[in-house]
């Protein structure tokens, strides 16, 4: 039986950090309904093994977009003000919430996310609104181009307001908040996609860290489930890193998008 | 605000580079700590028990430095170092930013420093 649960939770793992990276999800979305639905775990209990699973791949995945200097650090701490802020009343307010008011609340994200994803395989890829007049200026190679990108954030208090509510979502459902911060600092601040996404990455483990010990002083950390999924969304998400430079993300988006809606339906009526 | 080009790239660069460090090195020990511990589970002669509640941090602490390294407790170690490395890795950008000069992130850096520890310390203190 052990066994058994050893190799289902690690699997998943592995699957959800998997699909997560290709779809910069992050492992948490998939990974919660997976331990609520298929291996009945408490969502309290699921939502501390995905705010481990989120320390895991945001601290690898950073390390490495550290070399290659996308991560814009003084932005990322900056909104690191907000986003712990945010996580830890999520956190607090979460452990005050029945299992059923977070799986309803989860299941809402999801509809979210998937609208999200649509929105995203939809859009066209062109010229980037790049600002050379706003604060903080940084700069990166960029490796498709061949060039040296360099580039100003904008709209700093509204990025800062979404950050807010990034890191609340993160504190409450578990997940890394990715999926309204990146659009907000490539939209309203003018950043990259590029820089957006390393430097959003780079945020979402202190964001959960923020959270992680009010779960565990509730009790809600299983020691064996978290480390086995966590290992498993932490392989899961090296190997979806290196398939996605190879792959064409949008049918796989579309795909995970009308899945998610119909997880998410499910998980409402469970 | 600083113009952050006009600090020198190597200087700026060893604070990437040393926070990427802290990074790497974090999930590396955290997860060396939960595979032994998910190994020794494996071969573990008596059924193990995970309780309902989680150990003190103190207490985890403890049982670290009386060296009584049983599967749950390596589990926890792991789990709790793996905890503790972004907060790490916040405390390294604080003297980075101390060496570059740039006074206004490490009050930046230490105003989240500070909302961690209170996190830290709210679960202590709710955990009786």
């Amino acid at each position: 039986m052990l066994i058994i649960s050893f190799i289902s939770l690690l699997l998943g793992g592995f699957v959800a950090g998997t699909f997560g990276a290709l779809l910069g999800l992050g492992g948490g979305v998939l990974l919660i309904p997976f331990l609520v639905m298929v291996l009945d775990i408490p969502m309290h209990q699921a939502i501390a093994t995905s705010i481990i699973a989120v320390i895991a791949t945001s601290s690898a995945g950073a390390a490495m977009n550290l070399e290659y200097r996308t991560v814009h650090i003084r932005l990322g701490m900056l909104l690191e003000t907000a986003t712990v802020t945010g996580a830890i009343l999520g956190g607090i307010t979460a452990n005050y919430l029945s299992a059923n008011v977070l799986a309803k609340l989860f299941s809402g994200l999801l509809f979210l996310v998937a609208l999200v994803m649509i929105w995203r395989a939809r859009q066209h890829t062109g010229r980037e609104p790049i600002y050379t007049d706003g604060i903080l200026p940084d700069s990166f190679y960029d490796d498709a181009s061949g060039k040296i990108v360099h580039y100003t954030v904008k709209k700093v208090p509204a990025v800062m307001l979404v950050s807010l509510v990034a890191g609340n979502v993160s504190g409450l459902l578990g997940v890394g908040g990715g999926i309204f911060k990146v659009p907000a600092m490539n939209i309203l601040s003018g950043i990259p996609m590029k820089t957006a996404t390393a430097t959003s990455n780079f945020m979402i483990g202190v964001t959960a860290a923020a959270s992680a010990f009010i779960y565990f002083a509730h009790g809600h950390l299983n020691p064996f489930i978290a480390s086995t999924a966590a290992l498993g969304v932490l392989a899961g998400s090296m190997t979806g890193i290196h398939i996605s430079r190879r792959i064409h993300g949008n049918v796989l988006m579309w795909i995970f998008a009308l899945a998610l809606f119909g997880i998410s339906i499910q998980l409402y009526l469970r | 605000m600083p113009d952050t080009i006009s600090i020198s790239n190597d200087v700026r660069h060893d604070t990437e580079r040393w926070t990427g460090r802290v990074l790497r090195i974090g999930v590396w020990v955290s997860a060396s700590l939960m595979i032994v511990g998910l190994l020794i589970a494996a071969t573990y002669p008596s059924t193990i028990v995970v309780l309902s509640s989680n150990p003190t941090l103190g207490n985890l602490l403890m049982r670290i430095l009386s060296r009584s390294f049983d599967p749950v407790t390596l589990m926890f170690a792991g789990l709790v170092f793996l905890m503790l490395t972004p907060i790490l890795r916040v405390i390294t950008a604080i003297v980075g930013f101390g060496v570059e000069h740039d006074w206004r992130f490490v009050i930046v850096s230490s105003i989240v420093l500070l909302l961690l520890a209170g996190e830290i310390v709210y679960s202590i203190f709710i955990k009786g």
